[in-house]
């Protein structure tokens, strides 16, 4: 085993620039088309409306004209894209090759559930798409005409408008250079041509385009094919797209830090935090809709947790009450132990908490520190081990007990 | 007509006086009750054992955050209790903690059940939404001259079933003029009679149906009638159900929450419902798109073959609903049909079969010749 | 080989009555429906109603349920519980307004070979006159 300094992770500089029509949404959905006829896939899992209706499914199509009801960027995030892969992907590979268009957080998730052996990414082209952030489930439902106006203000202002949900208010991996690799991992020297290459085939920049246009940016030599299979050139400069990335990225992160740390004010404590999961009703919905949480069968839902009446009675009397259903914060603090390593602040949960507890605020804010004392970003590279399942021998030595021994006087 | 228990005081400290009688002469070991969580209005269950936690004890709260049903079951899951414990439930709870014991899901034994006339409860979302302060001040108008208090849950406007079947104790509140004065608990069964020896109050003899419930149920026979014309306006068949689940994510949160589901691990989430990628790609073929996750129709028509003749209308699927889906709507619609198919009510008999699990040799003669 | 549209029918039936007969009915040389695909089953209170609902979903155009005639169950009572179980999904299929045509049960013995042509060809001529599966289309199912 080396460490081996991923070189060709580097940011892509060229690419193609296409001129937007009226809508980006049809000019992004018109080169899925011509990607169909030209090949360059058998088939693509994109968001489409479900007809007569303003909801949003993932379809994987082959059937051109399904096209036309296609939004690769819908105001909502309904399913979480990586779920959807992980149903199409989860027993093994796929024979045709697929396009798998999602949104960052999505793409990160499918990676990390392809480490946790989830999803099969072979012949699935994972394409990214620069995201302004999804708005809340409740809000698009009650009122999808007035959603629609807001989100479409949400695309042009870009991380100004506030009325996308709070975790994606503070996404700071909302475009490319966040999802490409910039540190050593250790990988096996087999290993290292495939973890070179960068999970992600393909990146559609809307960023610096001004609706105007569009970036196509190949991330690696698949990327390449299938621009070369459309026919595009992709030897445009990405400057202005580059530009505007790195101007987002500066405001988004002093945005973030500054939530972050109001919200760590209301929660921080035993006291608050038990506030906040005091409305829980342990419906476990956040569970269910997160990708990580791929458990067929969660230990917090299984037999494990129920006891005799007697145990029931005894921990009721030791405080006078005991609260039903009961073990809401250990559901909670437990499924963070589980999977906040893995956590990409998707956001899904909160939208489908029927409390409105900020389950994704809070998820995110952990998963930051968290991560960062792992050295670990999830979702980047899918040759990089998760935390839990390795392990340095030389590390983490200030949580041990101090190796000298402590004088008598001391134990005294 | 049976005997009443009058208690003079409004009627939810007059609940509240009988619970702490019942805890302080230790007749029961606890009680199973709603409690205030915090000033939002947040309540939970609860198994209250002290009579000094009982001050936060809201036994008639207008919310359900779980169906208790589905609590008491889980309780007694391992064995049935060997103390007496009081369980303040509403009549859809009851209903369905009597639905999983006829599934061996739990015990009645040493339950001492205290159920009431239900004025019906708000929506989970009144909570979030912070609309719930301002609706819960005329519920209980609503209730006296048994009127569908506005904006209930659509299911619990709907619901004829408020009088409780099963429990020993009954209190009266739906048509009660006299709510803020006098409290008024029917005694249905002689357990209930004799834990009431020595309780505070008076007993007198009353009958529970009056003309005031009789008024509220022809209401709301009347709002179900519109609730399920409202949803035949639809339209039908397969078309008219996929418009209808569009927006479903398959969290599958309608059947954790349901007290009927109570498959620990359900056959939906299993994988048997987990395809081969081939056999995606030949369904791909034939239609030239599929929706991913598959089986949203499935899972539903599904789920109500397993359920719906025992459902109860508790409405916490469509409460726990992240993209608002009228689940309770639908199931209680076809559940009513699939229960007046075989004469069925859910949780009114504790002896009678799931109609599942049964059989008759002389019924539907005509099929299969 | 004429373009005439034959419907895709799914047939559970049960091993002691109705797929005997159905065997019967072979070696009698009975002209048989060419729609129905067989699939043998214990008993005919295996026949999870998941598995028509499954089979009608997945675009079938009929599913027939077979099994032994009341009082004849190999396994005493199994045909009774497959009864409640027909009559149950009829009655869930009328209330969302999906074709119950498309479904049925028939008591079929082991020497009713003849029965057995009889009942397959009858339903395969009522579903034809209903035609193809709209499910078939959905794509959002």
């Amino acid at each position: 085993m080396t460490a081996t300094q991923i070189d060709s992770n580097k940011m892509p500089t060229k690419g193609a620039i296409i001129p937007a029509e009226e809508e980006i949404n049809k000019t992004i959905v018109d080169i899925f088309k011509k990607s169909l006829e030209k090949k360059c896939f058998d088939a693509i899992l994109i968001p489409v409306r479900v007809p007569e209706t303003e909801a949003y499914a993932w379809v994987l199509l082959k059937d051109q004209s399904l096209l036309d009801e296609a939004n690769p960027l819908p105001p909502i995030i309904s399913v979480q894209g990586a779920k959807a892969l992980r149903s199409l992907t989860k027993r093994g590979k796929m024979t045709q090759n697929i396009a798998a268009i999602l949104r960052p957080c999505e793409i990160r998730a499918a990676v990390e559930l392809s480490k946790l052996k989830q999803i099969h990414l072979d012949n699935i082209s994972l394409i990214s798409i620069d995201c302004p952030g999804a708005m809340p489930l409740s809000d698009y439902l009650a009122d999808p005409e007035k959603s629609k106006k807001i989100y479409k203000n949400v695309l042009e202002k870009w991380g100004e408008d506030d009325s996308v949900r709070p975790v994606c208010h503070i996404c700071n991996r909302f475009s490319l250079p966040s999802l490409l690799h910039r540190k050593s991992v250790k990988i096996s020297p087999v290993e290292q041509d495939e973890a070179k290459m960068p999970s992600i085939d393909l990146h559609i920049g809307l960023l610096g385009g001004n609706q105007e246009k569009i970036f196509l940016i190949p991330v690696n030599p698949k990327g390449r094919e299938i621009l070369e299979k459309l026919e595009l050139k992709s030897d445009d400069s990405l400057d202005l797209w580059q530009t505007k990335v790195s101007e987002v990225q500066e405001k988004k992160e002093k945005i973030r830090k500054e939530f972050n740390l109001e919200l760590k004010e209301k929660i921080e404590g035993q006291k608050k935090l038990t506030a906040v999961f005091d409305e829980c009703i342990n419906c476990h919905n956040c569970m269910r809709v997160c990708p990580i949480c791929y458990c067929q069968q969660c230990f917090f839902d299984s037999d494990s947790l129920t006891l005799s009446p007697e145990t029931y009675i005894s921990r009721a009397e030791k405080k006078g009450a005991l609260r039903f259903p009961l073990d809401t914060m250990l559901f909670h603090l437990g499924r963070m132990s589980h999977m906040v390593l893995s956590c990409v602040s998707c956001g899904v949960c909160e939208d489908a908490c029927p409390m409105s507890i900020p389950v994704a605020q809070i998820f995110s804010l952990v998963a930051d520190q968290t991560q960062k004392s792992f050295d670990y970003t999830p979702g980047i590279n899918k040759e990089e081990p998760l935390p839990l399942q390795d392990f340095l021998e030389d590390e983490f030595h200030e949580v041990e007990t101090p190796s000298e021994a402590m004088t008598p006087e001391e134990v005294n | 007509m049976s005997n009443v228990l009058k208690i003079k005081k409004g009627v939810e400290q007059g609940v509240n006086e009988l619970l702490k009688f019942l805890l302080e002469s230790e007749k029961v070991k606890g009680i199973f009750t709603l409690r205030k969580m915090n000033e939002n209005g947040a309540v939970s269950y609860s198994l209250i054992t002290h009579p000094k936690e009982l001050k936060n004890a809201v036994p008639l709260f207008p919310l359900m955050p779980v169906n208790a049903g589905k609590i008491l079951s889980g309780f007694t899951l391992k064995k049935a209790i060997n103390e007496p414990i009081a369980a303040v439930l509403r009549s859809c709870e009851l209903r369905a903690f009597i639905e999983l014991i006829k599934r061996t899901q739990g015990s009645l034994e040493n339950f001492l059940l205290i159920s009431s006339t239900c004025g019906g409860v708000y929506p989970l979302k009144s909570l979030t939404d912070g609309t719930f302060k301002e609706q819960v001040s005329q519920y209980w108008e609503s209730a006296k001259n048994a009127e569908i208090a506005s904006d209930i849950r659509p299911t619990c406007a709907a619901c004829e079933y408020f009088i409780p079947q099963q429990a020993d104790m009954t209190i009266a509140i739906v048509g009660k003029n006299d709510l803020q004065q006098e409290c008024s608990i029917f005694l249905n069964t002689k357990k209930g009679e004799e834990f009431t020896i020595g309780a505070p109050g008076n007993i007198v003899s009353e009958e529970i149906d009056t003309k005031e419930t009789t008024k509220l149920r022809e209401k709301r026979q009347d709002q179900k009638k519109k609730l399920f014309d409202e949803f035949e306006k639809n339209g039908f068949g397969i078309k008219a159900l996929v418009k209808t689940f569009a927006a479903c994510l398959s969290c599958h949160g309608c059947s954790k929450a349901c007290p009927i589901c109570y498959c620990t691990l359900c056959d939906f989430d299993s994988k048997t419902h987990e395809y081969l990628p081939s056999s995606h790609e030949i369904e791909l073929e034939q239609k030239g798109g599929i929706r991913i996750p598959p089986g949203t129709i499935f899972f539903h028509i599904g789920r109500m073959i397993h359920m719906a003749v025992s459902c109860v209308n508790c409405g916490m699927c469509s409460d726990v609903c992240p993209v608002n889906i009228p689940v309770s709507t639908i199931f209680s619609k076809v559940g009513d049909s699939l229960q007046k198919l075989f004469d069925y009510l859910p949780g009114k008999d504790i002896e009678e079969p799931v109609p599942s699990g049964t059989y008759k040799e002389e019924e539907f003669t005509e099929i299969g010749e | 080989m004429n373009d005439e549209y034959t419907p895709k029918i799914i047939g559970f039936l049960c091993n002691w009555c109705a797929y005997t007969g159905a065997d019967l009915a072979g070696v009698s040389r009975i002209q048989i429906t060419p729609s129905l695909r067989i699939i043998r089953v214990m008993c005919s209170g295996r026949i999870d109603p998941l598995f028509v609902l499954k089979g009608l979903l997945k675009g079938a155009d009929g599913v027939m349920m077979m099994g032994c005639h009341p009082g004849d169950c190999h396994y005493q009572k199994g045909n009774y519980s497959a009864r409640r179980r027909y009559v149950l999904l009829q009655k869930l299929f009328e209330d969302l307004g999906f074709e119950s045509e498309r479904i049925g049960l028939w008591w079929v013995s082991a020497s009713e070979g003849p029965r057995y042509a009889q009942v397959s060809s009858e339903f395969s001529e009522e579903i034809k006159k209903l035609g193809p599966n709209p499910v078939r289309e959905e794509i959002f199912i």
